[in-house]
């Protein structure tokens, strides 16, 4: 005992500063990454190989997108395209938690609707504007349709898989201790499948900005979807590209926020 | 207040499981009595069918011909009244030590001050109260099953079965288990079953001691043991050491013998 514990002490500090130096490595790395991009994209706007029409260079993307910005465009699209994606996403998920307890516990439940289900996840978001237009018009319904529908079959496949991999053995200690099937149901069962569900809403975020723009096709007069289209009939690359730039950090943002509460919410799953 | 009784009769009980070719004896027709209050080990060669006859007086498993009763009444599902420590702990994860233990206590409808009092003296007696607050994955294996065993005993099963609960662990942290677990079933008293690999362990804790042939298992011999606890198995000349030569010599497999 007394001499394996210097040793473990020791590999226990190693370790940590090696965590330690691995989140700012990655952290240094993205960074570097993203300066070397931009010194490429830099230069080949410098060296001016490309019409600008086509391939704008940095600083012309900046100033397209500072335009955007001061012009109030930018503001009123953001948050149009946004409480889009949220509508959306909360309808999409809600659903998807619900129908994917249900699918994954009760079995004639599971055998009625989830092969239907199954065979609809392959449909891309896209495909689906001209239905959604037909049945919502063009205004908002249309919108969190398509954003819903894609988010709520992602949240409902993991929702449904983790629902259905609850180990046995927690099963049998619940029952074994007596307690009723709803405390068992929300006491053992969802926390269980909690990390599936998290993974689930994870990916039904990304989900959701991925077919925002999808969306926003189905004939819009705002919204970060409806100024990149608008922007092609201008041929304005330099604000596509400052919207794409957007559009790519606020998902990026999103996703680390669910991501972070995810891993308060399911902290038990780490290691 | 009901009287603890915790009478197990298990009646000429054979359990069969469909295998892939064909239907697999996982246990030959056993008859085993369980009197109230009393520790029971069983041990025998792996795949004997230590964990299915477990599991059948568990209600996890339907015997395939006989009956199991606990108090006159047919066990046919899992139930209050008989409760599981699991080799693996089976400690909730999202839980902490403590409510762990409290989510044992809530089919008592206890108030929530009473409910958190009773799950932190149960802590307690397994040396715990300093970890109450400590979720499962910060605590060392013996610690888990610490958890599990205050869990389970605060829960008040009249029957507690324990599949190999201190496999997982290290010899010394084992000895330190034999102790506490005497203690703890000492004060609050239940029917236990004990599955162990281990002679040692049976000799050291159980009443009753049932060695089983390998598969499909049978109950091949009977011991019961009088002696007092704690029990140790180092002094020259105890009858235990006898008892331990014989369990050995029955799990010695036939071809070994030879050598
Ligand atoms: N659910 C099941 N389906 C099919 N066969 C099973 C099932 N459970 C157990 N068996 C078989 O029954 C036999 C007895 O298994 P059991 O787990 O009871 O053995 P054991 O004595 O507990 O072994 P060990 O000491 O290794 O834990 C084995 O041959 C096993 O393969
Ligand atoms: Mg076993």
């Amino acid at each position: 005992m007394a001499v394996t514990e210097p040793s473990t002490q020791r590999s226990v500090v190693a370790r940590s500063f090696q965590a330690g130096l691995n989140a700012g490595g990655s952290a240094a790395r993205s960074l570097l990454s993203f300066a070397f991009i931009l010194a490429l994209w830099a230069g080949v706007g410098a060296a001016q190989m490309v019409p600008e029409a086509i391939f704008p260079a940095p600083w012309s993307v900046l100033s397209a997108g500072i335009e955007l910005a001061q012009n109030g465009t930018l503001a009123k699209d953001l948050s149009v395209s946004l409480s889009r994606a949220a509508i959306g996403f909360a309808i999409g998920a809600s659903l998807g938690i619900v129908v994917g307890l249900l699918t994954g516990r009760i079995a004639v439940v599971r055998m009625l609707i989830g092969p239907f289900l199954n065979l609809l996840r392959p449909i891309p978001a896209i495909a689906l504007v001209p239905v959604a237009i037909v049945w919502f018009g063009i205004g908002e319904g249309s919108k969190y349709f398509v954003i819903s529908y894609t988010v709520f079959l992602a949240v409902w496949f993991n929702t449904h898989a983790g629902m259905e991999y609850v180990p046995d053995i927690y099963l049998r200690a619940a029952r074994s201790l007596g307690v009723s099937r709803l405390r068992e149901f929300m006491s053992v069962i969802v926390p269980a499948a909690a990390p599936y569900i998290f993974a689930g809403l994870r990916l039904g975020v990304a989900l959701a900005f991925l077919s925002l723009v999808a969306a926003e096709l189905s004939g819009a007069s705002s919204g970060i979807g409806y100024r990149l289209q608008e922007a092609r009939q201008y041929i304005r690359t330099d604000r596509m590209f400052a919207l794409l730039i957007i559009l790519g950090l606020l998902g990026a943002g999103v996703d680390l926020i669910v991501h972070r509460i995810g891993q308060k919410l399911v902290h038990w799953q780490q290691g | 207040m009901e009287t603890k009784q915790g009478h197990v009769h298990v009646d000429n009980v054979e359990i069969r499981f469909q295998g892939r070719d064909g239907p697999v004896t996982a246990l030959a027709p056993t008859t085993l009595e369980l009197a109230p209050q009393t520790f029971t080990a069983l041990i025998g060669p792996s795949g004997c069918g230590k964990s299915t006859l477990m599991n059948a007086i568990g209600g996890f498993v339907t015997p395939s011909s006989g009956r199991i009763t606990l108090d006159g009444a047919v066990i046919d599902k899992p139930s209050e009244q008989v409760g599981v420590i699991f080799q693996q702990y089976a400690l909730f994860p999202w839980f902490s030590a403590l409510d762990n233990v409290r989510f044992g206590l809530k089919r008592f409808g206890l108030s929530k001050r009473e409910e958190v009092d009773r799950a932190r003296a149960a802590l307690d007696e397994v040396g715990l109260s300093a970890h109450a607050d400590k979720f499962p994955q910060a605590l060392s294996g013996g610690m888990k099953q610490r958890v599990a065993i205050a869990r389970t005993f605060a829960f008040g099963p009249k029957v507690l079965l324990m599949d190999e609960p201190f496999g997982a662990l290290d010899a010394q942290t084992r000895l330190v288990m034999h102790d506490l677990l005497m203690r703890v079933w000492q004060k609050h008293k239940a029917t236990v079953l004990f599955v162990t690999h281990d002679v040692d362990e049976a000799l050291l804790l159980a009443d009753d001691v049932h060695v089983m042939s390998s598969a499909p298992g049978r109950l091949i011999r009977h011991y019961a043991l009088a002696q007092p606890r704690p029990r140790a198995l180092n002094r020259a000349g105890s009858d235990l050491l006898d008892i331990r030569e014989d369990i050995l010599g029955l799990l010695r497999p036939a071809d070994a013998t030879a050598l």
